[in-house]
């Protein structure tokens, strides 16, 4: 046990020596705020699912992006907000429930990834955007991160009065005129845009552990919604190091698999307790 | 002296409402204006899913300060037309004034109270907050809310709530709840109060802290209240009764007898 610590702490120190770690570090710790702060309104607004939809459908736009030579940000983002739509426009047909219009539009995205991923004739290049690549990240991504950062937290900070209002109480939020649906909208681009700048890090199929599991343990928790937050951000950030660290020990961890594990290890932790 | 990040909200606000007029939000209006609180006229409202209409032909005024209780049986239409004049139903026929100025969304003189208010059981929040939320009808989109501790402080001694503020809003009973959302629509500065059975989830406590908030002269509410019990409309001002799809007025409001001379 004394011998796993030691050699725990040295790799540690050893990590912080590293250009390519402390690059994944920024990164995570970037797209750790952004998602802890998205999720927790995720989280208490009850949309797990339609996050896991926009998360997951996502690899079709990076698929088809790489394919035909154009930033895999903006195909992700154009595959996240055409899922958006569809599921917006489904849900309103007669017949059709948002939830089924949200399984709908998950599986069709996703099918059409694998699809793309098939005429590439190249699984291989694309596993680090299932599973994330997060050695790989580049100063370029951290600009495209800290970028769709700076814009969900701004946006967030904007309308967070309303937002507030809206997800405890649309009925009062409608009364005074804040419009619930629109806001709800405003949320999901935030989702999009913040499910794009996770997927280098954790990859596609697992982005919307990172909006969920750390909200989770922070609604656990904060006592408020500022409460919440907090303990969000601070489970997204100090799991997802300790699954680097874990990844960088252990080498054959995927990075973007121990940082899911690492923020699990929190909610294991305070739903035991609280049990 | 605000800091800078107030007046960018500021701006953005400001921007906002020049882009989308149409997007109204906690504009201010005065307290008074037309000659009745309320003024309805052949008001019919029919449910889309409903062959005929939930009530027609519905006339009445309420004066100013006036306390009126609506009564009637279960799905006589009671609901509805309080929603109706909160501005919850825009598909109606006929002519509705509220102070003057006809019912929607963003009107921060009006207050409405579901008989079951759909709270989220998940979100965590503090009666405090929930009282401070009334403030937001005073503020445009994306401006910051000042707490007005002075005004909520105030609200909450007035529905005797002062030693629950650090409370969870989901651990407080039924009455501790409706309390705090009356305190809320006092915070907002609502002068018009649609309340659809209040008394529903209230012990004998709170029914009487509920009662002095509403009758209480200093308090110049206008409130529209739904009830079923007829014991409850001895209280009021003036009763409406709505039975069969249409109203009648069984008393007229004893302090402004003149307007039904």
């Amino acid at each position: 046990m004394r011998g796993i610590k030691i050699i725990m702490l040295s790799n540690f120190l050893c990590a912080f020596q590293e250009d390519f770690f402390l690059r994944a570090l920024l990164a995570l710790f970037l797209s750790g705020i952004s998602a802890a702060c998205l999720g927790s309104y995720i989280v208490l607004r009850r949309m797990s699912f339609i996050s896991t939809a926009m998360t997951h459908s996502i690899l079709p736009g990076v698929v088809g992006a790489v394919l035909l030579g154009f930033s895999a940000y903006w195909g992700a983002l154009i595959a996240a907000l055409l899922t958006a739509a569809g599921i917006a426009w489904i849900s309103s047909r007669k017949g059709s429930s948002e939830d089924s219009a949200i399984g709908v539009m998950l599986s069709v995205m996703f099918a059409l990834g694998i699809a793309f991923m098939g005429l590439s004739h190249s699984w291989r290049d694309f596993t680090g955007l299932l599973f994330g690549s997060i050695v790989s990240v580049s100063t370029e991504d951290i600009g495209v991160i800290l970028g769709t950062t700076g814009v969900v937290l701004f946006c967030l900070r904007l309308v967070h009065k309303e937002l507030e209002l809206a997800s405890f109480d649309e009925e009062y939020a409608h009364l005074l005129g804040a419009r619930p649906g629109l806001l709800r909208s405003v949320l999901l681009i935030l989702i999009a845009l913040a499910a794009v700048a996770s997927v280098r890090l954790v990859g596609a199929l697992l982005t919307t552990a990172l909006f969920i599991i750390p909200s989770t343990t922070g609604v656990l928790i904060g006592k408020n919604l500022k409460e919440v937050m907090f303990w969000s951000v601070l489970c997204a950030c100090g799991g997802g190091t300790l699954g680097l660290i874990i990844s960088y020990t252990f080498q054959g961890i995927p990075a973007g698999a121990a940082i899911v594990l690492g923020c699990a290890i929190p909610y294991f932790v305070v739903r035991i307790k609280n049990a | 002296m605000h800091s800078s990040g107030y007046q960018l909200r500021k701006l953005f606000s400001e921007a906002f409402s020049n882009l989308f007029p149409a997007v109204p939000y906690a504009a201010p209006e005065s307290s008074e204006s037309g000659d009745w609180a309320v003024e309805v006229k052949n008001l019919a409202v029919q449910i889309k899913s409903q062959n005929s209409p939930v009530f027609s032909n519905v006339s009445f005024e309420i004066p100013f300060h006036c306390r009126t209780a609506l009564i009637g049986p279960n799905g006589s239409g009671k609901s509805t037309l309080l929603k109706t004049l909160a501005g919850l139903v825009p598909d109606y026929s006929g002519e509705i004034k509220l102070f003057g100025g006809e019912p929607r969304l963003g009107r921060s003189r009006i207050a409405y109270l579901a008989q079951s208010p759909q709270l989220n059981p998940d979100f965590p929040l503090q009666l405090k907050r929930l009282v401070q939320m009334g403030t937001y009808a005073h503020h445009g989109w994306f401006e910051e809310c000042h707490h007005a501790d002075e005004k909520v402080a105030s609200a909450l001694k007035l529905l005797e709530l002062e030693d629950l503020v650090d409370r969870s809003v989901h651990t407080l009973s039924g009455g501790q709840l409706q309390r705090g959302l009356l305190a809320r629509a006092a915070v907002q500065g609502a002068k018009i109060l649609l309340l659809d059975e209040p008394y529903a989830a209230l012990d004998t406590k709170s029914r009487e802290i509920v009662e002095n908030f509403l009758f209480h002269k200093n308090n110049s509410f206008t409130v529209i209240m739904a009830t079923h019990e007829t014991a409850d409309s001895q209280k009021f001002d003036r009763v409406l009764e709505i039975r069969d799809g249409s109203l009648k007025t069984t008393h007229a409001c004893a302090g402004h007898k003149n307007h039904y001379a």
